[in-house]
């Protein structure tokens, strides 16, 4: 199902600056939104009985359970705190989104199942049914991006977004998976690729990129210093992404590659809560990574990707002879050293944290490292940093036909930070929060500009023989030699 | 045995042991489960620690969300304190906690009593008010409302008694005790458990992502 | 003692004025809250009573009901008005003794039935052997004497609620009267003792309204039993400012602060002990430094020391918290690891199957 034919079949511009080789990002918004609502169609069908559905979700449950998800059940007061800082709950005002909510069955199977009491729950609750898995699927899906926000106004600090990230596990294996979710799920369980991305798609655009951009991207090393990971959504749609990250890295001078047997960041095991499909999808980038003999691995903006690896609780970081960073933290490092040289930013401008890179994730500082190398007007919103509201997006929901109408109220909440802000455009670093941006954007007519901050880097980077055409590799290699 | 006996009797003494081990039964059972691991690398690698912070810095909430909980802190805290205040500070409670610990400890003046257990009763009307007043925020079960309940009657029983209004004055001293021992039994099975829980759960989370750099 | 002679007769014969009879009629009629106009009829009707039969019940007692009515510090018209009853039984006062002593009272119960009272102190051992008078158990007796009886005055808490001899761990299996009789009138004076002015107050009203007095809900006359001595204690200020002796001889103590702390029982204690005092208005046990024991309140003994206030819980030490707390760690420990070998089958399960 690739969407992105258009792109690579483009026809060779040997004047790429004047003539755009990929399409614009509004165009690669609209394409995928078609695309998205094909999804539909081919999610997979329920194969278990009922029986086995229930039992499997809660069995999924119980082994997910451990204490600090009890300590975390046992603590709601129903304070209702959590509701002034989910956006989907501001947006709505409907009483069914409070995020207090979101873990009430979860609650109901831990109190069965798990807690000293259950023979007591037992007595009083009634068992846990299918259907009420299915009624839950708005609350789990549809209407948490598990950003962590209302873990910030708990009195409690209970840490929803991570009680949520197991109700989505058991419904997987109920079946119950939303529609969009479940058929990225299955391809990418059972062919390894999204958005039918695949190595061979991956060449095409590198391809692509060194003949008509005249970028060279070193696919396939055996050895490299940096390896960097790309997504679905640069191979499908907006090779920009891709074309950006390599046109810095060669800018950079740095051994650097990209491989064809672990380039994905996109992990649609995470987003639908599928555990085993996490981990499968995460193994052959670390193995990858251990064979180059990498001491960096950059993950592409691609929010998820994030927790995805570097935060991967079943990846033991700390014995990985490699360090694990998102692009924005990778730009941030080099900014910060004094390698990233580019050209001024003009205008005001705020930067919106990605949650699962901000405050699921701790990368704050680098992203603006790098806006501040640019002499950039950075102004915060309102509300930034760990406290920054998710744009509605996150978490797989910009996929989510039946979110639509929460993305787009709460997509409200985040324009109207941004305006309060005052600057002309916003910087994201995250694929995701981006397309939601670009949807709320042109949705609402919105005046302010959205930027990729790779993209915004490569367009800034200073002149240098790294990022010039394929006639002058020559040249370029034996600069990126000179470099320390 | 009259109504008074059996409150200072057989009633709270019941209430006590019930408390005691529910209160140990629900700690352990929840504590003792499996810890999960998580494996990845933390960004500082002494920095976890740092999570425990958040055990007190979450005591107030911070600057994003001032405005919006100003209510709901303020009439907690208010509530919270005046409670605590009252049931460690009058003669009568020293009394009873002397009689079962050995602790004792200066005591309030009985008008500073009466005010706070008044303090205390309108700060929990002021609560439920809030929570009536807006069900889609608080999302409030029955029992929610048994525990307000159960909570309040100890409050206005002490209150009756304290300042001799009312019915006679053992009368209102044996429902003060049987309202206070329903409140003991109640405890560890309801909501009230959170006087335990908080420190867990916040000390949790405050690793979890302290773990991942950030400062909740 | 003359027979028949009026109670204003005796009362002119031992020197009292009328002045000071009156002073007692009007005292004893605001106490028993009657209209203030009944002191002169009530004067009247008591200076023109006859004697009636009195049979004074003694059981398991210490006598000092009785001593507290008779050995005032000076004859006193409580006094007066005793000796102006008919007592025709009272086995400490009364001259006679063994068959003479039994039979004056049968002759009583005989010549009065229907209008003689009974007067009772000291509790009734179920247990019958324990207590007898003369081979006849107080059970019978009491049984016996009760029978034709107008009505029933119990004197001192024994009697009235079953008093000391009632305490745990109850060897004589004593009741009170109550528990006993149910088909006569009866009003309790409880105390220990009770005060004088109580138990001639009640006489007085009989024996000139002919009706008992009003009672509470322990059986007690309002007039006397009615009001809580804490509030009406003259140390109640001290109470209400937080200031307590905190030992019989510290600076409290001696500067007259609230006994609270040390065990008076005086905010559930009802009697007339703080406004009338003992000892023609002497003092009173708080007065006198020491904090109410509650003598005038059913099982007064078994509700707690008599050091301890009042707010404390009654059931021994916190030994059994304690073992409740390490059973409730057992069992949640059993809990928690009965739900970790859950988690580990599911998990094996799981991932078998797939």
């Amino acid at each position: 199902m690739s969407i992105a034919n258009a792109t690579t079949t483009a026809p060779a511009a040997a004047t790429a600056a004047a003539t755009p080789i990929f399409p614009s990002f509004e165009q690669v918004y609209q394409g995928l939104a078609g695309q998205i609502g094909m999804l539909r169609q081919m999610a997979p069908k329920p194969t278990k009985t009922d029986e086995k559905r229930l039992q499997g979700a809660i069995d999924t449950l119980i082994e997910e359970t451990n204490a600090d998800e009890a300590v975390w059940l046992e603590s709601c007061i129903h304070c209702g705190q959590c509701t002034n800082a989910c956006h989907y709950f501001q947006a709505t005002g409907e009483a069914k989104y409070a995020p207090m909510r979101k873990m009430d069955l979860y609650r109901r199977v831990y109190q069965l199942e798990i807690s000293p009491m259950r023979w007591w729950h037992r007595l009083i609750m009634k068992p846990v049914k299918l259907q009420d898995f299915a009624d839950a699927s708005e609350l789990i899906y549809d209407s948490c991006s598990e950003c962590g926000r209302c873990t910030m106004v708990c009195p409690m600090g209970i840490d929803t977004a991570s009680l949520v990230h197991h109700m989505r596990s058991a419904m997987v294996a109920a079946e119950l998976v939303p529609p969009e979710l479940a058929a990225l799920r299955m391809e990418q369980k059972q062919m390894g690729t999204v958005f039918g991305s695949s190595p061979e798609a991956l060449k095409k655009l590198v391809e692509t990129i060194r003949e008509q951009a005249g970028v060279e991207i070193p696919l396939d090393k055996d050895q490299a210093e940096v390896m960097v990971l790309s997504s679905a959504v640069d191979l499908v749609a907006n090779g920009n992404g891709l074309l950006a990250t390599a046109k810095i890295m060669n800018h950079l001078g740095i051994d650097w590659t990209l491989r064809s047997d672990g380039f994905e960041s996109a992990n649609f095991g995470l987003l639908s809560g599928d555990m085993s499909l996490w981990k499968q999808q995460a193994d052959p980038i670390i193995a990858a990574a251990q064979k180059v003999g990498a001491k960096t691995l950059v993950i592409a903006e691609c929010g998820h990707a994030y927790p995805a690896l570097r935060w991967n609780p079943m990846v033991s970081g700390g014995e990985l002879p490699f360090e694990m960073m998102y692009m924005s933290e990778f730009l941030g490092k080099q900014a910060k050293a004094g390698k990233l040289h580019l050209t001024p930013f003009e205008g005001k401008v705020t930067f919106h944290d990605p949650c699962k890179t901000g405050r699921r994730g701790g990368a704050f500082d680098e992203p603006r490292a790098v806006l501040a190398e640019m002499d950039a007007d950075l102004v915060e919103m309102p509300a930034n940093k760990e406290y920054n509201w998710c744009c509605g997006g996150g978490a797989g929901i910009f996929l989510l036909e039946d979110a639509t109408r929460l993305r787009d109220e709460s997509f409200k909440i985040k324009m109207r930070e941004v305006n309060e802000s005052g600057a002309e455009s916003v910087v994201v670093s995250c694929a995701s929060c981006r397309l939601n941006f670009e949807s709320g954007r042109q949705k609402n007519h919105w005046d302010k500009k959205v930027h990729s901050l790779v993209e915004l880097v490569a367009d800034h980077l200073i002149d240098d023989p790294a990022s010039l055409p394929s006639s002058n590799r020559q040249a370029a290699g034996e600069a990126q030699g000179a470099r320390p | 045995m009259s109504l008074l006996e059996f409150a200072r009797g057989p009633a709270i003494h019941a209430a006590l042991i019930i408390m005691a081990a529910g209160i140990a039964l629900r700690l352990i059972g929840v504590l003792v489960l499996t810890r999960g691991a998580d494996l990845s690398r933390p960004r500082d690698a002494f920095g976890n620690f740092k999570g425990y912070r958040t055990v007190f810095s979450r005591a107030w909430p911070s600057g994003e969300f001032t405005t919006t909980t100003r209510y709901q802190t303020v009439v907690a805290y208010l509530f919270h304190i005046a409670t605590l205040l009252v049931v460690l500070g009058i003669v009568p409670h020293i009394e009873f906690i002397t009689s079962l610990t050995g602790l004792s400890w200066p005591a309030l003046p009985n008008f500073l009593g009466v005010a706070l257990g008044t303090l205390a009763l309108a700060s929990l009307l002021a609560l439920i008010g809030r929570r009536l007043a807006k069900p889609a925020v608080y999302n409030s079960t029955l029992g929610d409302y048994v525990t307000w309940v159960i909570v309040a009657l100890p409050l206005l029983t002490g209150l009756m008694a304290f300042a001799h209004v009312g019915p006679r004055y053992e009368t209102m001293l044996a429902l003060h005790i049987l309202s206070s021992a329903l409140l003991f039994a109640y405890m560890p099975f309801s909501k009230l458990m959170h006087a335990f829980w908080f420190i867990f759960s916040r000390a949790q989370s405050g690793l979890a992502y302290a773990h991942k750099g950030v400062r909740i | 003692m003359p027979n028949e002679p009026t109670l204003g007769g005796l009362l002119r014969s031992q020197g009292v004025s009328r002045r000071a009879f009156l002073k007692f009629c009007s005292t004893t009629a605001s106490l028993m809250a009657l209209p203030a106009g009944i002191a002169p009829a009530m004067a009247e009707a008591l200076s023109s009573a006859r004697r009636p039969s009195v049979i004074w019940l003694s059981f398991q007692e210490c006598t000092g009901c009785t001593e507290a009515l008779t050995r005032s510090s000076a004859p006193s018209i409580e006094s007066l008005m005793f000796n102006f009853i008919s007592l025709d039984y009272h086995h400490t006062l009364q001259a006679a003794s063994g068959d003479a002593a039994e039979h004056a009272r049968e002759q009583a119960q005989h010549d009065n039935a229907g209008k003689y009272l009974v007067l009772v102190d000291g509790s009734i051992p179920l247990d019958e052997h324990c207590s007898t008078v003369a081979g006849i158990s107080n059970l019978a007796m009491l049984k016996e004497a009760c029978a034709h009886a107008a009505a029933v005055i119990n004197i001192g808490t024994c009697s009235a609620y079953g008093g000391i001899p009632m305490a745990k761990p109850n060897p004589t299996r004593a009741v009170a009267v109550g528990d006993i009789i149910k088909d006569k009138p009866i009003v309790n004076v409880p105390g220990c003792p009770p005060m004088p002015l109580a138990i001639t107050g009640v006489i007085a009203q009989y024996l000139t309204l002919g009706r008992l007095p009003e009672l509470d809900h322990l059986g007690r006359p309002v007039a006397f039993f009615g009001e809580n001595i804490h509030d009406r204690c003259y140390r109640r200020p001290f109470y209400d400012r937080g200031e307590f002796a905190e030992t019989f001889d510290d600076e409290g103590a001696r500067k007259g602060w609230c006994l609270y702390k040390l065990g008076c029982k005086a905010p559930i204690a009802y009697n007339a002990c703080a406004h009338i005092k003992w000892n023609n208005g002497v003092s009173f046990p708080i007065q006198s430094g020491h904090g109410c024991i509650g003598c005038s309140e059913p099982r007064f003994w078994d509700m707690g020391g008599i050091y301890d206030s009042v707010a404390k819980g009654n059931f021994g030490d916190g030994a059994k918290l304690g073992a409740a707390a390490m059973a409730g760690a057992a069992v949640g420990a059993g809990a928690a690891v009965l739900a970790r070998r859950k988690k580990t089958r599911v998990a094996e399960e799981m991932h078998g199957s797939e």
